[in-house]
């Protein structure tokens, strides 16, 4: 928790903020000795002046209480909401610039909880702390050398009062604890149920199990109902004891009090003072048993944090980049590559060499590597032994941002940004012109429907492209790759959310480009029409390169690639 | 929603609820305020009798709670009347070494007290105990009725409302109804009881007195009217910030390969440090107004209680009050203004649980299907399937189909073709009859379908889809899913002819493996092939297919090719077909285009005909490559 606080937080808004709640607590805890003082000296001995000279400081101190309160939460709210800017924006740098291997450590959603949520956690404790938790420990003994003053001997209610409340509240809390986490995941099951009735609509009502969904959403929801009732149960006696633990107190201190103030070892004004401090006291021990709840969530949240803060980058940079040359070229010399931590190769023996204006296509089953192989491209991982080289520079001797703007990517997910479609067409070229949208349209095949919309180009992008379906964002993300200038664009898979007809119109497309004519281009692709007409198809088995050649010679002698078009094309489909 | 996707391809923008999709905050205010609170009531009028005892223990705690401080200041008199005593005595020169305390009465009193704190305890424990069983029930039914309303709804609301927003409705809602009706229905009534009990107790005791505390009413009034305002503005400020931030990471993160492979880190952190300055500007903020609230309550609170102990000192000092009550009206001082704020606070709470509580009835009203049988009647015949004189259309969208008409005999296989988006799921949503036709007639065995029970309809059928929607649950209880009737040597031999026994075995839980919902613990391949197997046990007369496109490895390709084979053996079908073997086997083929279907035949009257399908199909296999 320390770790990721240091440097963050403000550290003169932090003692800014304790000096005033100092101010505070002490100004509070003076009040009641006011209070007494007027009962003693001025109720008591019929003096009027007293009583209004002590009124008039009474009052001047509770200004003091507000006006320190509220350089507190001035402070403090700074001071927390500074650092959960502060830590947010760290973690968005340190993810963005995560390469492969350190994104991979984490999925995506975690990692957005934990720049979110966790964050979040954080700030409210950092707030809580300063604003009570701190005050809790100073108001106790503080209140607690009042309460001794205005009578020792008193003070021995609360070796009963205190421990009590512990039991109350501990208590409370042990039995509650494990039935509020058993709680969160009934309702994790209950939501789920209730999703999966919306998801499995068609399914559900196809195979008429309306009513087994039915009974299986009515025992998640009696599960739910039963443990939520104990809950609550358990959670509503805690109010009742602890105000009747209060009251107690008071009670007894009258009692015990009514024989000191007879023995004339007590003043009757102090009565008075000593319930407040009572409160006082107890009203800590409440706070500070909060500590004991949130403290541990909050550390959950700081450990997720820091692992992320921890995660070293494998990508060394370079000292000294070489520059890029202009023509275009990829090549594969012997690559060999393993995930980190991996025992077995992911790649192996990868050898190969493509020249401006031709096509590299790669088939494979799926989790055969192709998606692998082409990550090595832009050095989002790598290479263990062998050189990757784009336009014949190794690419381990390039920055990766000089390699970024030489390699154009659709990643076999689409993903589009919120915005316009103007707006994520310009993602890969600022400065490109409508003329030069278009025409990336007009390849990828999705002209036609964004010609449709209302605003064309100013079309809006809700957040991960959802207005659009997923031949449409598919087609958009090529076209955003298309707008880039590079040499060498790769699609992962890309085509396959496609229709025949529309890959193909976007193929031969591709193929008349005078721009992509002049750089070289990989698909990863599934089916055999797909990859048929590339200059060289890459044919890779569970990480091996069992073949490369053009789709007539594969035909011929490859036995994989055989069984790929066997696979697809049944026996008597002559074409 | 994917899936959803190809029936609505014309429209870009998708289907989209009233309430566009859940997005956006939602509005606070609801729209028939008491009409909706009726309505609630009427799901607790089970537990009136609870209820009503919760009331009355409400109003008696809260009773015993404001009548305490008076009593227990009784005590406080009764001391200082024997210390003002023994100091006359002293006064008087008497040699006193113990005040004379009536402690008997301070007995007495103290006893009374102790009984009413305890009982005080004990009904809010009761109210608490009833109230915890009364919301979760309500809720409980609630939610019931919600799910129970899901089946009733025809499939054409599931596609026009995201999941995202009924599911808030069904989460969100349903927990804010709880939580209200939990704490605040016995709230208002303590809030109440509490503010006119202390107000009245204050009167007792001193009617000047209570003046002055009146008069710092406005004060807190103010405060409450005008300083909570600003801070919730400051909160919906922050709320909003913070949703935008949220979406901003989650893009980026989800895009991450494509924000690096486009060098746009700096770009993206640009934006970010952009919002992330908002949100901070807002919600420190938003935490400082709120955090002042307090603060300025108690010195109003304190203001009161100086001028009360000034002017009540002074009466005491004169004789005019007791000074227990002093100490008791001091108290009551503290109790008073808390009742104001938590009715503010519970006003805002309740308008936005009614607001909630509507959103629910809004979907328990949506209208249901309807079952009326129409006037065809049955007519003898041997096709299993016929669409006769057949129009459709989505609601509110011009007619895809019109006067469509095709027969289909037993055992015949109808393929389905067209580009992604033509609308092939149109036609399973009409056999199923998850949509019903807008003109002519749908005929299974010489019967219109809108004359069966869907039920009925649908036992003539199973249905395999590229969407492999499996349940939370054992593999076995997914297979056993089509038919809860089947015996365990029928599933098993389902298994095995869709070769999914043949993994199963191979996972350490066999058929007892639990699918989780994001399917981690099986591929996806193998999901399709449990989806196979499970149209298996169905063992159904109709079989309706679609093709997968989607990647899996080329060996469970096979064994999913194989699988379908088995499965369409003998029975009669139609698929969503992707597969040129599949079209060129086919009976007939329905081609489809932008929602219509466009033509209709066998595989070579169509290429005969040289349109649309010709045109398909020559770009499918026959334009680049010959095999």
């Amino acid at each position: 928790m320390f770790k990721i606080v240091r440097g963050r937080l403000n550290i003169w808004q932090v003692i800014g903020s304790i000096l005033f709640m100092i101010v505070q607590v002490i100004a509070s805890l003076y009040l009641p000795n006011i209070t007494s003082d007027i009962v003693n000296n001025g109720i008591a001995k019929g003096q009027t002046s007293y009583i209004i000279s002590a009124g008039m400081k009474m009052i001047f101190v509770s200004v003091l209480t507000v006006l320190a309160s509220v350089g507190n939460v001035f402070l403090a709210s700074q001071a927390s909401q500074g650092l959960g800017q502060k830590l947010r924006s760290d973690l968005f740098r340190k993810v963005l610039y995560f390469s492969h291997d350190e994104f991979d450590a984490f999925d995506t959603s975690s990692l957005t909880t934990r720049t979110t949520n966790d964050v979040m956690q954080i700030q409210n404790v950092i707030v809580m702390m300063l604003r009570m938790m701190i005050m809790a420990p100073i108001m106790l003994i503080g209140a607690s050398f009042m309460a001794y003053q205005k009578n020792g001997p008193m003070t021995k209610i609360f070796l009963i009062v205190i421990p009590a409340l512990i039991i109350v509240v501990g208590g409370v809390m042990y039995f509650a604890v494990p039935l509020f986490k058993a709680m969160q995941k009934k309702t994790d099951r209950l939501n789920l149920i209730f999703r999966e009735g919306l998801t499995g609509v068609r399914v559900i009502r196809a195979f008429r199990q309306d009513t087994f969904e039915q009974n299986r959403f009515k025992n998640a929801n009696d599960d739910y109902t039963n443990n939520a009732i104990k809950v609550y149960t358990i959670v509503a006696m805690m109010v009742p004891f602890v105000t009747l633990i209060m009251s107690g107190t008071n009670i007894g201190i009258t009692w015990l009090g009514a024989h000191y103030i007879a023995n004339q070892t007590m003043q009757v004004g102090n009565l008075i003072a000593f319930m407040t401090y009572a409160m006082q006291i107890l009203m800590s021990f409440m706070i500070l048993s909060l500590i004991f709840v949130l403290i541990p969530r909050a550390s959950a949240s700081a450990a997720r944090i820091q692992e992320v803060f921890a995660k070293e980058s494998q990508i060394d940079t370079v000292a000294k980049p070489a520059k890029v040359k202009e023509e275009a070229s990829l090549e594969f010399d012997d690559v060999n590559f393993r995930y980190l931590g991996a025992e077995k190769l992911a790649l192996t023996n990868i050898n190969f060499k493509m020249e401006k204006g031709q096509t590299l296509a790669i088939i494979g089953g799926t989790g055969s590597g192709k998606t692998t192989l082409i990550n090595l491209i832009p050095r989002f991982y790598d290479s263990e032994t062998g050189v990757v080289m784009i336009n014949g520079t190794d690419v381990k001797a390039l920055n990766t941002e000089d390699i970024n703007r030489q390699v154009s990517m659709v990643p076999q997910k689409a993903v589009l940004f919120k915005g316009t479609i103007r707006s994520n067409m310009l993602y890969g070229k600022d400065d490109a012109t409508d003329d030069e949208i278009w025409h990336a349209l007009e390849i990828a095949q999705a002209d036609g429907f964004v010609k449709d919309l209302e605003k064309q180009l100013d079309a809006p992008v809700e957040q991960g492209g959802d207005n659009f379906s997923g031949g449409q964002k598919q087609r958009l993300a090529i076209a955003r790759a298309l707008v880039k200038d590079a040499s060498i664009y790769v699609f992962d898979d890309s085509f396959s959310a496609l229709d025949f007809k529309t890959d193909l119109n976007l193929r031969t497309a591709l193929k008349a480009d005078e721009k992509i004519n002049n750089s070289v281009v990989v698909i990863v692709g599934q089916r055999i029409s797909t990859v048929a007409d590339a200059d060289e198809i890459l044919v890779i088995d569970d990480g091996d390169m069992v073949g490369l050649g053009t789709h007539e010679e594969l035909k011929e002698n490859n036995k994989t690639y055989q069984e790929i078009i066997e696979s697809q094309i049944r026996e008597g489909n002559n074409g | 929603m994917a899936k959803d996707k190809e029936t609505t391809s014309s429209n870009p923008v998708g289907p989209k609820g009233p309430h566009g999709g859940g997005a956006g905050p939602k509005p606070e205010k609801a729209k028939h305020f008491w009409k909706t609170i009726r309505r609630l009531a009427s799901y607790m009028s089970a537990y009136i009798w609870g209820i009503i005892i919760v009331l009355i223990l409400a109003i008696l705690s809260s009773i015993f709670q404001v009548m305490t401080p008076k009593v227990l200041g009784e005590a406080t008199t009764e001391i200082y009347k024997g210390f003002m005593n023994g100091v006359a005595q002293q006064k008087a020169g008497i040699q006193v070494d113990q005040f004379p305390i009536d402690f008997s009465k301070i007995k007495q009193i103290i006893f009374i007290v102790f009984l009413m704190y305890m009982a005080s305890a004990l009904f809010s424990f009761i109210q608490q105990f009833v109230m915890t069983r009364v919301s979760q029930r309500t809720v409980y039914k609630l939610r019931r009725d919600l799910k129970s309303k899901m089946r009733r709804l025809p499939i054409s609301y599931y596609d026009q409302h995201s999941n995202g927003d009924i599911m808030s409705r069904a989460i969100n809602d349903m927990d804010n109804i709880a939580g209200t009706l939990q704490q605040s229905i016995t709230q208002v009534v303590t809030s109440t009881v509490t503010f006119v009990g202390v107000l009245w107790m204050m009167f007792t005791i001193s009617w000047q007195l209570t003046l002055i505390a009146l008069a710092t009413i406005p004060l807190s009034l103010i405060v409450v009217g005008l300083v909570a305002p600003s801070s919730q503005k400051f909160f919906a400020r922050q709320q909003k910030s913070l949703g935008l931030l949220n979406n901003q990471v989650e893009e980026n993160y989800a895009g991450h390969v494509v924000v690096k492979s486009f060098n746009h880190e700096k770009d993206a952190i640009a934006q970010f440090d952009a919002e992330n300055e908002t949100l901070y500007k807002a919600s420190w903020k938003a935490q400082m107004i709120s955090g002042i609230i307090m603060p300025l309550m108690t010195l109003i609170n304190n203001l009161g209680y100086v001028l009360i102990a000034m002017f009540g000192g002074i009466q005491v000092a004169n004789g005019g009050i007791a000074l227990g009550n002093i100490q008791a009206f001091l108290q009551y001082m503290n109790q008073f203004s808390q009742p104001i704020t938590q009715l503010a606070n519970l006003a805002n709470t309740i308008q936005a649980t009614v607001a909630s509580a509507e959103r629910i009835f809004e979907v328990i009203d949506e209208p249901e299907m309807n079952d009326d049988p129409v006037d065809v009647s049955d007519i003898q015949t041997d096709d299993k399937v016929i669409l006769d004189h057949m129009d459709f259309g989505y609601d509110g969208k011009p007619l895809l189909m019109q006067d469509y008409n095709l027969n289909v005999k037993p055992g015949e296989m109808i393929a389905i073709v067209g580009p992604t988006g033509a609308g092939k799921t149109t036609v399973i949503n009409l056999l199923e009859r998850f949509y019903d036709v807008k003109g002519g007639s749908i005929k299974l065995d010489g019967r219109d379908i809108r004359n069966m029970s869907r039920d009925d309809v649908r036992s003539h059928y199973a249905m395999v889809l590229q969407d492999t929607w499996l349940f939370t649950g054992t593999i076995y209880d997914n297979l056993k899913y089509s038919n809860q009737d089947a015996s365990h040597d029928e599933i098993i031999a389902a298994a095995k002819a869709a070769h999914v026994d043949s993994f199963v075995r191979q996972l350490p839980d066999g058929y007892d493996t639990v699918l989780n919902e994001e399917a981690s613990n099986i591929s996806q391949g193998q999901r399709q092939l449990i989806t196979i197997a499970r149209a298996f046990v169905a063992d159904p007369e109709i079989l309706i297919l679609d093709e997968a496109t989607s990647s899996v490895d080329t060996r469970t390709e096979v064994h999913i090719q194989h699988a379908m084979q088995r499965l369409l053996k003998n029975r009669t079908s139609f698929v969503v077909a992707h597969r040129l073997s599949t079209i060129r086997d086919a009976d007939k083929i329905i081609v489809m285009n932008e929602g219509s279907i466009v033509e209709t035949g066998n595989h070579d009257e169509l290429m005969a005909k040289n349109g649309f399908y010709a045109d398909l199909y020559n770009s499918q296999f026959a334009g680049n490559v010959v095999m």
